[in-house]
């Protein structure tokens, strides 16, 4: 098989993509890539005058989600300015098109109230006073206090706490060099439980859809406007859909993606795995199940041993045992529970059995992160996929860790010898990722605390559930020694910092991004495009060149003070910490960012160097000129693949099939596998094969992790009531369920609200509530409502829309920023400012302005403030 | 295509205007393309893209748009739908902004793009209410019309337009109505896609495919009490607004604000030049059955009239937002804008009232009688003039739908009271009669009331939604 992926072609973008619209006097969607260091453009204010201006096209990549698009800055060659952002059209994932988010990041780059010079807390923490002082003074008090830390054996008070990496690899492979379990991630508010469902079934943690080609769509998020990866599935989902290719949206909001889908299910919320369990009963009874794929791929024997040990060993039982399971999923019980049509999801099983392999699907936060028990979403999702024979096949799904690229990055330091209990606390054997929402409980608690704590892309006492919870850790010098904030933009946790250090937007810093967009490989090369201009433009970049001397200010990239407070913190190299980040071909010099990425692209990027050598180009000018590369190879059926005698060496075929290696052979200071536990391959039909980075290299019908872990009961597909299941709501009081976490398609967390475009568009946060509820409820038109949780309230204008399910009310988490300091911050998309600031900010004082900047029409009544329970 | 469309054309009586407005102006060869979009609906995930693009694009400041996405919810849960629909000029065949715009800021490029001249425009605003799709603004920044000019500047080094470029889904398409192999052409026709307000008849480039009717009908789709889905509506002036009806088939839930085009100065204006042919009217029918007293009748109406003829002139000027530049309406003016040909018309009608008050001071009735029809003649075309430039705005169904005659029936009627109140109240101050000394009052209370009706009239028109 062969990826059925459009690419772009070689020659240029002009009229690349199907549908495309270059058929008008041949228009091109961007210049010819041949022209990028020199394109002459029409101005457009002048028009109809003919200006010329002549602009300088550097690649980069948008940070402004996950999704990693390519962007391209126009740089005006007589002003030295970026003027703008368009999409790159080399990059196989975005295909030279975007988002909003994308040409905004224009906005970021102009914002006038971003940082631009380090500052440092006076006063109290969270008062507001800040002083401006050198980047030498952060970089050594800092580096200082995690070179103490270290010294005196305290490594686990050192924590680098991320929200949005926006690159990968990087920064864990810093905090390895420092020999400390420091990483700290957002996941746990975000995927952690979908993760869960598809590593139990195959061992990577995230889905990879190919869109473009399924004929069934199955979405339980709104990959239309948001989720991982926005801009690259909606071309793709739509793409299928034009073509005729079913889109079935799962969401209890109508979502643009529910808008856009051949059948929205506004299924209660935690109630989608009876709603999938029911198309799993409906296709098993249809007999349009894929029997020969779940027999040849699945780990039926165990399932059938372990669930029921009373039937003979054989498929037959295996199948009957998963009829029997899912008899009592009917489209009537289904019905009843998730309130969608039995009919409706006769129709769309029906649709399902009639594509096989061609099923593809994706959830992410959505039901898994707001339900106990969500994490069964993706496993009942994922198990559809089983059914239909849909995984690794063109048109259905695989496992993200066989198109997401990793490179290995030079000189890997070894594997850090131990964890911090602060992060993978040991009653959470499961989680996946770090229990990062625990952390200021922990604090509270007095299970450890923290030295040094740097904050990325990270906003928690905005964004995780119980922010006055990092409040009061932020607020306590005792509990967070010293809080590094480092940011572009303000935000409520950098109010909260000690030290807030500007770096780069997604055009002034180097990272590495890939990710599972679709069914290929790419690597994508973010850069600090005024450096690459000052470079093609003849300046010399040398060794001792440093990214802040292109960025405003004194705004500096992080790779370069990874590699500065690395050196800080073991000047003389004598705690083993700054051999790691040495030049590799000028001893005693600090690693530069161009000697970095230069060796992960000469040796690390399949077919890197030869592409780049047919150019006459180094690897890295290649992807400075590019911006992105998309890997050759073949994207699908990794899983059926035979493994090489000589990658068996050195293993043992088991019982169960699967080759592992020696036991004692492996040292227990060797780095982990990527994936999977070890083994490498499954003996199947004969043939050693890859197989999947599970225990049994097969798709785990039952997974033994959880079993092994205490979880029988859980370790098939199945439903764990959600601790907000309807039923068990007091619906004809005040109580509703509250779906707090969605995305809109503007929007982006903290990051984007400096973005005037995008704010322009969306500024307002009403809670979605329907006309049934709000009658029910009292709520006047342009009133108020008070929403109580079981962690507290807040009030918010109320927006009625046949858009959602009576009984369910919604509010995105990406509006409604506090307004930190009222004297100076009148911007309704500011949450801070430096200078003015009020000294007695308190969390009291937090709830109360919201309840009285909760906004409703400027003409109307604002008095009718009604209660909701959420739940 | 072309040769159905233009029997169409003439079939629907517009055809030889059209013809006209492309032989004429900045089209002076052949077109060989005429250039349209297709916005797809059907494609369209709402994401706004385009919107950003285009600011980015043409640096369009806060608070308007040359392009943006309107979302509209049908239907009863859980049968509910949203619809996205990308609004924008629809580049018409027959342009209402071209052909009211006075000084030819506003043209036809010659590949059939209404495209626009920020070096010639005065601001007036006109286009704002001949458009039916409101898809000018006045650019906070310049004080000039601006509009999607189809990336004009793009076009011609071969780039697609900016909104195009950055489409996630492909939804925004070029097209070539003149290009017999351009396929979504063919599409357009074969299916028959709708275009917004054909009635309007203003032949839209702008097709749109996979919408439901509701999406393209502002006045089948309210905004709720509530507002919208995420950014703020106030429900002021500024705003237009749709009567909320059980009956409405739809619900907008996002759409941007367009600001009213003419206001208390436009109504002012209309009172004072009224106030000017309104004295002279009546000065001209007492001279007519020989009254001759001259400061009744030349001296006294000229002043007053010269008086609201300056203030008139004022309002205007003060009204555009380009002020200083109101002179191009007379170095530069197109005589098929209402707006010029109404300043000449005031113009002359200044000229003929001096000529009358200076004449009749010396010459006497001898003189009016010379002068009489072309100033009575001129006068009534002050005041009926804008009943010409109102069925000129053709996006304004209140005034253009309305017959002519009932619109200048009314604004000389307008021009016969407000003149006669202040022409009465001049005669009776000449009597020097104590008792009639209110008069003065009694003529400024009627002024204000007829500029309080001007001003509701001008608002009712401008407050029905077009997008």
């Amino acid at each position: 098989m062969s990826t059925a992926e459009s690419a772009p072609s070689p020659s240029g973008p002009g009229g690349s993509g199907p549908g495309g619209s270059g058929t008008v006097a041949g228009l091109r969607s961007a210049p010819p890539h041949s022209r990028w260091h020199d394109w002459t453009e029409l101005d457009a204010a002048s028009w109809p005058n003919r200006v010329e201006r002549k602009y300088t096209l550097v690649p980069t990549t948008c940070f402004n989600c996950e999704a990693a698009c390519g962007l391209v800055a126009y740089i005006d060659q007589e002003t030295d300015k970026v003027v703008r952002f368009e999409g790159n059209p080399e990059h196989p994932a975005s295909r030279g098109r975007n988002c909003a988010k994308g040409p905004a990041t224009i906005n970021q780059v102009h914002d006038t109230e971003r940082i631009l010079y380090p500052l440092r807390r006076t006063g109290e923490r969270g008062a507001g006073g800040w002083e401006r002082i050198s980047w030498d003074e952060a970089l050594s008090d800092i580096s200082s206090r995690i070179r103490a830390a270290i010294v005196e054996g305290r490594r686990d008070e050192i924590m680098y706490h991320v929200g949005r990496a926006g690159e990968d690899g990087y920064t864990e492979r810093v905090l390895t060099a420092w020999g400390i379990d420091g990483h700290n991630s957002h996941t746990n508010v975000c995927s952690s439980s979908a993760r869960v469902g598809y590593a139990t079934w195959m061992g990577h943690d995230r889905p990879s859809s190919d869109f473009a080609n399924a004929e069934v769509i199955f979405l339980i998020s709104s990959h239309l406007e948001a989720g991982h990866y926005f801009n690259p599935h909606a071309q793709r989902i739509i793409e299928a859909q034009q073509r005729g290719a079913t889109v079935i949206c799962v969401d209890p909001r109508l979502s643009n993606t529910g808008a856009k889908a051949d059948h929205w299910l506004p299924a209660w919320p935690g109630t989608e795995p009876v709603l999938l369990l029911c198309l799993a009963h409906l296709l098993l009874e249809a007999d349009t199940w894929d029997r020969a794929f779940v027999h040849r791929w699945t780990n039926w024997e165990t399932y059938l041993a372990k669930t029921r040990p009373d039937l003979p060993p054989t498929f037959e039982s295996a199948e009957r045992a998963l009829r029997d399971a899912y008899a009592e999923y009917t489209p009537e019980r289904a019905s009843e529970l998730c309130g969608v049509d039995a009919d409706q999801l006769r129709e769309i099983a029906a649709v399902i059995g009639k594509s096989p392999g061609r099923f593809a699907s994706h959830t992410w936060r959505a039901a898994g992160a707001g339900n106990l028990g969500g994490w069964q979403t993706a496993r009942c999702l994922f198990l559809l996929n089983v059914l239909t024979g849909s995984v690794g096949t063109v048109g259905g799904t695989t496992g993200a860790g066989w198109h997401k690229m990793k490179p290995k990055p030079p000189l890997q330091p070894p594997p850090v010898g131990h964890w911090n209990e602060m992060s993978w606390p040991r009653e959470y054997p499961l989680s996946h990722h770090e229990m990062s929402i625990l952390l200021p409980h922990f604090l509270r608690e007095g299970r450890g605390k923290l030295d040094t704590y740097f904050t990325r892309v990270y906003n928690p006492v905005w964004t995780n559930p119980d922010g006055f919870s990092w409040l009061e850790a932020l607020s306590d010098p005792e509990r967070v020694g010293c809080h590094v904030a480092l940011t572009p933009t303000w935000s409520e946790t950098a109010w909260f910092a000690d030290y807030v250090l500007p770096m780069g937007v997604g055009s002034e810093r180097h990272d590495l991004a890939s990710f599972e967009t679709h069914a290929g490989q790419w690597l994508g090369f973010r850069q600090p495009v005024m450096r690459r201009y000052a470079e093609l433009q003849g300046r010399e970049i040398t060794s001792e060149t440093r990214t802040h001397e292109f960025n405003p200010g004194e705004v500096w990239e992080e790779n370069e003070f990874w590699i500065d407070l690395s050196w800080k913190i073991d000047p003389d190299g004598s705690l083993g910490i700054r051999r790691w980040f040495e030049s590799p071909s000028r001893p005693n010099q600090p690693i530069s960012v161009d000697e970095y990425y230069e060796s992960i692209f000469a040796a690390e990027v399949p077919g890197l160097a030869d592409d780049a050598a047919a150019a006459g180009q180094t690897p890295l000018e290649f992807m400075r000129d590019r911006g992105a590369y998309a890997v050759r190879g073949d994207a699908y059926g990794h899983h059926e693949r035979t493994v090489s005698p000589s990658a068996l060496a050195g293993t043992v075929l088991g019982d169960d099939a699967v080759y592992r290696p020696h036991r004692g052979a492996v040292s227990p200071t060797a780095p982990l596998p990527p994936l999977g536990d070890g083994s490498v391959a499954v003996e199947v039909a004969g043939a050693a094969r890859h197989g999947f980075p599970t225990p049994s290299r097969k798709l785990e019908l039952y997974s033994t992790t959880l079993a092994d872990w205490g979880w029988p009961e859980h370790a098939t597909p199945g439903w764990i009531p959600s601790h907000v299941h309807w039923q068990r709501l007091d619906l004809a009081g005040n109580e509703r369920i509250l779906v707090p976490t969605f995305r809109i398609p503007t929007l982006i967390h903290t990051r984007s609200a400096n973005a005037k475009w995008l704010a322009e568009i969306s500024h307002r946060h009403p809670l979605w509530i329907h006309p049934s509820d709000a009658e029910a409820l009292g709520i006047e038109v342009g009133g108020l409502v008070r929403v109580n949780t079981r962690i507290g309230h807040f009030v918010i204008s109320a927006w009625r829309t046949e858009g959602i399910r009576p009984g369910v009310v919604a509010a995105s988490h990406h509006m409604g920023r506090w307004r930190l300091d009222d004297a100076a911050a009148a911007g309704r998309s500011d949450s801070g400012r430096s200078g003015g600031g009020r000294s007695d900010l308190v969390a009291a004082d937090l709830v109360e302005s919201a309840r009285v900047r909760g906004r409703g029409p400027a003409d109307r009544p604002r008095s009718s403030e009604k209660a909701v329970s959420g739940s | 295509m072309r040769r159905g469309e233009a029997g169409a054309l003439r079939a629907s009586g517009v055809g030889i205007r059209w013809i006209a407005l492309r032989t004429v102006g900045m089209c002076q060869t052949e077109a060989v393309t005429r250039l349209g979009f297709l916005l797809d609906s059907g494609a369209c995930i709402g994401c706004h893209a385009c919107t950003v693009a285009c600011k980015s694009e043409h640096d369009v400041p806060l608070g308007v748009n040359r392009t943006w996405v309107n979302y509209v919810e049908t239907g009863e849960f859980p049968a509910t739908q949203r619809h996205f629909t990308v609004m924008r000029c629809n580049h018409c065949d027959d342009a209402p902004c071209i052909s009211i715009c006075p000084t030819g800021s506003l043209f036809r490029a010659s590949n059939g793009v209404v495209d626009f001249d920020d070096s010639r425009c005065i601001g007036c605003k006109a286009c704002m209410n001949a458009c039916p799709y409101d898809a000018l603004y006045i650019s906070p920044e310049t004080g000039t019309a601006h509009k999607c000019n189809f990336c004009q500047h793009r076009l011609e080094v071969g780039l697609e337009p900016s909104c195009v470029s950055v489409c996630p889904t492909r939804a925004i398409t070029v097209v070539d109505h003149d290009d017999p192999a351009d396929a979504t052409a063919a599409r357009i026709r074969t299916e028959k896609l709708p275009v917004r307000s054909p009635e309007r008849r203003t032949l839209p480039k702008v097709h749109y495919a996979g919408t439901t009717p509701a999406a393209l009908d502002p006045l089948a789709r309210p905004v709720a009490d509530d507002g919208l889905i995420w950014a703020d509506w106030t429900g002021s002036a500024q705003w237009p607004t749709v009567p909320q009806t059980e009956a409405a088939p739809a619900r907008t839930a996002y759409t941007v604000a367009h600001a009213e085009a003419w206001g208390a100065k436009v109504a002012g204006y209309m009172v004072t030049k009224g106030v000017a042919a309104g004295v002279m009217l009546w000065a001209a029918a007492a001279s007519l059955v020989g009254w001759d007293d001259r400061a009744a009748v030349a001296t006294g109406p000229a002043v007053a009239a010269l008086v609201a003829l300056a203030v008139t002139g004022v309002l205007l000027i003060a009204d555009l937002k380009r002020p200083e530049r109101f002179w191009y309406l007379f170095t530069k003016g197109r005589m098929g804008s209402w707006v010029t040909a109404g300043a000449w018309v005031i113009m002359a009608d200044g000229v003929l009232v001096t000529l009358w008050g200076i004449g009749g001071l010396w010459a006497g009735s001898r003189w009016f009688a010379v002068l009489i029809a072309p100033l009575a003649l001129c006068s009534v075309l002050t005041a009926a003039y804008t009943a010409f430039l109102l069925r000129q705005c053709r996006g304004r169904v209140m005034w253009h739908d309305r017959p002519l005659t009932l619109l200048a029936a009314r604004l000389v009627g307008e021009a016969a009271l407000g003149g006669g109140a202040v022409w009465g109240s001049l005669v009776a101050l000449q009597a020097n009669a104590v008792a009639f000394s209110w008069t003065p009052v009694a003529a400024a209370a009627v002024l204000v009331w007829l500029w309080r009706h001007d001003r509701a009239f001008l608002r009712a028109a401008q407050a029905a939604p077009l997008s």
